[in-house]
């Protein structure tokens, strides 16, 4: 019986922003929800060409495969690095959300 | 401190415009990723999870209000309103988009900074004492020597490339609080018998993957040798390092691997043969970089201002705060003043750029104008009259930078971890986070007394795991985070790594399990003044172990 | 075909490199491989040697009066040892054309020349990404450097020191 093949999408950084982006129908898109799943070996290897050829179009660095679970129709990552990444954001308030304790001066 | 002249400010011109073609380069495609990847790491220009992140160099660790102030104008401006101090003593940024990064570093040069190696293969910021040029048993003030090596480190023709990165730390004292025992080159600076002034050089210290203390490469090194001796170390080290395995490529393992008198030897003939006078810095170099940091001219100040007794009996949190947080200047009436950038629940080392912009003002009124990052990820404000200790606490109060809590269980080191950093394999931020809500209570905090908890969100150490008194590393097991405890580290003159408790622990379990074993040590300790530390190298591991694995239910 | 890169711009190379299983031409410039050099050091040839970066330069001292040419290897721009290698080989006294061979990029250039290197021989691909200009552009974008007792390139700490003089503040 043939080893059951995870599904993938393909990740990278934008070149400019720096942000986690997705290999979708059409392009790179911010929201993994549109990225093109991958659901056989092949796919995926089509996949990955079409993600090399991001980086070397100067548009993201950077891009690998990752497993995903698909959930509803939605692809969520299956390692918790990649669903932080794909979150964009820390798992925690950051920056000016964290309130600051301010005691009267 | 030290003020550019005009060839620096030419350097640091030239390497920002040289940093933007090559940008411009990457967004073409003249340059490809992996051409592109070493020179914006010689930017200090990483790619994290969610965006790329600056690292400003602050060397060690100084800086003064007009700088604070860029920072927090470069907060604002080109980020999310905030920034990162570091264990290094650098700054982090954690949102800056690469097309900006040209402005940032111009912002920067503006005011005498910049982010030059700060990552990469090549000699990173030279880190020292927070209490330069303040502590009465300093020699001499250690960023001098700082200042020459970061000048002679800077853009190194022949070290550009090294097989990993190179860290350098200078101590004045014999208190070591730069942690020199645990950097690729250490120095402490030394009189000798004769009473002449130089250098101990230790080799080889180092965290991460397989931690090691430094080991002596020269018990004492005239002063006037310090380029030379340091070039031939670096040599030896570029020509010999491991180059086959990224975790085998730092100095500490080429002196384990050779022997330290192999090593030695090494060091010792390329000293001799080299030609030390091209090298060596001309006559009257190091007397010019001294003279900036000449000890600042302090008005006489009474020792025990009245006022100031008067309010820390009316304010006890105040004089908790002057207990735990100020530091006996050399110069009577004076103190040197931690801001902690631990406030209950925050994110260890964050500042807004509000909070920064604050500070400055402190500094600048308070501190003649002098702020020092500490590689503990808090602000030393090093010359503030004992009488204005009162007005500066209420400020720091307005921006609830004012907890009474350094070296106390809360004034916790954290490295950004999973949440922000693409080698994590663990959350840290978080796991301080819980931690210090469980122990937000001053008193509890006093009754617990010095306790340095550090935690690294992977293998790489960045949060300095191995020299806290507990540790934490966060790691992945099998998709689950686990978090593995390290008991009686140090990182002062008494350097020693800690000992693993035993199995890991889960991320929701952390907060009680640090709590177990401070409760221990509570029930163990030889009466209230016996530190944790203390207590540990007295009773040793096993009354904790039994407490944290023994089966009870 | 590598490109040939120094301080004038690019060059058609002079240098034959000859193969490990090629037979020993009686004339011409030729870098031999390490191995061979004492094979070729007989055979009336302008003699240069390929040095692979994990050797120690000290062993090529004897014959530095036969090679008019020291090729470093850089397997990798990010693989630093030649710097180290080169700058040896002139303390060492060396002084025919020292050749940093391999794929290092045109902001290496500067480091290169300062440690002693004369010229650059790149791979095509290489070539191909990094235009003449690059190159050109590259030395001198840092006027001068801190560092002293380097190849043709005066410090800021010389030029700091001349100026306080000038200055009158001696």
């Amino acid at each position: 019986m043939a080893k059951e093949f995870n599904p993938v999408v393909v990740t990278a950084n934008d070149l400019v922003e720096g942000d986690s982006v997705f290999l979708g129908a059409f392009g790179w898109v911010r929201d993994i929800a549109a990225a093109r799943v991958a659901l056989s070996e092949g796919e995926a290897k089509v996949l990955e060409t079409a993600g090399n050829e991001g980086e070397n179009g100067n548009l993201v660095v950077g891009p690998y495969l990752i497993e995903v679970s698909v959930t509803n129709g939605q692809p969520v990552p299956v390692l918790r690095r990649e669903q932080i990444r794909a979150s964009g954001l820390p798992t925690m308030p950051f920056g000016l959300d964290v309130p600051v304790e301010r005691r009267a001066a | 401190m030290y003020r550019y002249d005009e060839f620096d400010h030419r350097f640091v011109n030239e390497r920002v415009a040289e940093f933007r073609d090559q940008v411009e380069r990457r967004l073409t495609g003249a340059l490809n990723e992996a051409e592109f990847k070493p020179l914006r790491l010689m930017n200090g220009l990483y790619l994290q999870l969610h965006a790329y992140m600056l690292r400003v160099a602050v060397p060690y660790g100084t800086l003064d209000s007009r700088q604070m102030r860029m920072l927090a104008h470069i907060a604002e401006t080109w980020d999310k309103g905030y920034g990162h101090f570091t264990t290094r003593q650098n700054i982090q940024f954690n949102w800056p988009r690469l097309k900006d990064v040209p402005d940032i570093l111009e912002a920067l040069a503006s005011v005498e900074m910049h982010a030059i190696q700060t990552s990469g293969n090549c000699i990173r910021n030279i880190t020292s004492d927070p209490y330069s040029g303040v502590a009465p048993e300093e020699i001499e003030d250690p960023r001098i020597t700082a200042e020459m090596l970061r000048q002679w480190s800077s853009l190194h023709p022949e070290f550009t490339y090294l097989g990993r990165k190179f860290k350098f730390a200078v101590t004045g004292s014999e208190h070591d609080r730069a942690a020199i025992k645990v950097h690729d080159i250490g120095i402490q600076i030394i009189r000798n018998e004769a009473g002449e002034v130089g250098y101990r050089v230790l080799v080889g210290g180092g965290l991460g993957r397989t931690p090691m203390i430094g080991k002596e490469l020269r018990a004492f090194l005239p002063k006037a040798d310090l380029l030379p001796y340091v070039e031939a170390a670096l040599r030896v080290y570029n020509l010999h390092g491991r180059r086959d395995n990224k975790y085998k490529a730092r100095i500490k393992i080429l002196v384990h691997e050779t022997g330290i008198d192999e090593f030695r030897a090494q060091v010792e003939h390329e000293f001799a043969t080299m030609d030390r006078a091209a090298v060596t810095a001309p006559e009257g170099e190091m007397e010019r970089i001294a003279a900036y940091f000449a000890p600042p001219e302090l008005a006489t100040k009474p020792p025990a201002p009245v006022e100031f007794e008067r309010m820390q009996k009316l304010d006890p949190d105040f004089a908790q705060w002057v207990e735990r947080n100020t530091y006996a200047h050399r110069v009577p009436g004076y103190a040197a003043a931690t801001i902690s950038l631990k406030p209950i629940g925050g994110a260890p080392g964050d500042a807004t750029a509000e909070q920064m912009r604050v500070m400055a003002d402190l500094a600048e009124t308070y501190s003649v104008d002098a702020m020092r990052v500490t590689h503990e990820q808090n602000i030393v404000l090093p010359h503030v009259a004992i009488g204005d200790l009162y007005k500066l606490y209420r400020g720091l109060a307005s921006i609830g930078l004012d907890m009474p809590n350094k070296g106390l269980v809360t004034d916790i080191i954290a490295c950004p971890g999973l949440d922000y950093c693409a080698l994590a394999t663990a959350r840290s931020i978080p796991v301080a986070q819980a931690i210090s809500n469980r122990f937000a209570d001053n008193k509890r905090q006093r009754e617990i007394g010095p306790l340095s908890i550090k935690i690294s969100g992977c293998i790489n150490a960045c949060g300095h795991h191995h020299i806290g008194h507990i540790g934490i590393l966060g790691l992945d097991k099998a998709g689950v985070e686990s978090y593995q405890i390290t008991l009686g580290g140090e990182s002062t003159e008494d350097a020693r790594l800690g000992d693993r408790t035993g199995p890991g622990f889960g991320y929701d379990e952390v907060p009680g399990v640090v709590e177990k074993i401070i409760d221990t040590y509570l029930d163990l300790r030889e009466g209230q003044r016996e530190t944790f530390f203390q207590t540990y190298r007295r009773v040793g591991m096993e009354p904790f172990k039994e407490a944290l694995y023994a089966t009870a239910d | 075909m590598p490109q040939l890169i120094d301080r004038l711009g690019t060059a058609k190379d002079p240098w034959v490199t000859l193969g490990a299983e090629d037979v020993l031409p009686d004339s011409g410039a030729m870098i031999v491989p390490l191995e061979r050099l004492a094979e070729a050091l007989d055979a009336g040839l302008e003699l240069g040697v390929h040095l692979p970066n994990d050797t120690d330069p000290a062993g090529l001292k004897p014959y530095f009066d036969r090679l008019s040419l020291i090729s470093v290897g850089f397997p990798s721009f990010s693989d630093g040892r030649g710097f180290s290698i080169g700058h040896c080989l002139r303390q060492f006294g060396f002084q025919g054309r020292l050749r940093a061979t391999g794929p290092v990029i045109s902001d290496q250039f500067d480091y290169l020349l300062a440690c002693g290197f004369d010229e650059v021989s790149l791979p095509d691909s290489i070539a191909e990404r990094q235009p003449l200009e690059h190159w050109a552009a590259t030395p001198g974008r840092i006027s001068l450097g801190y560092q002293r007792g380097l190849a043709g390139r005066g410090s800021i700490l010389d030029a700091r020191r001349a100026a306080s003089y000038a200055a009158g503040r001696g």
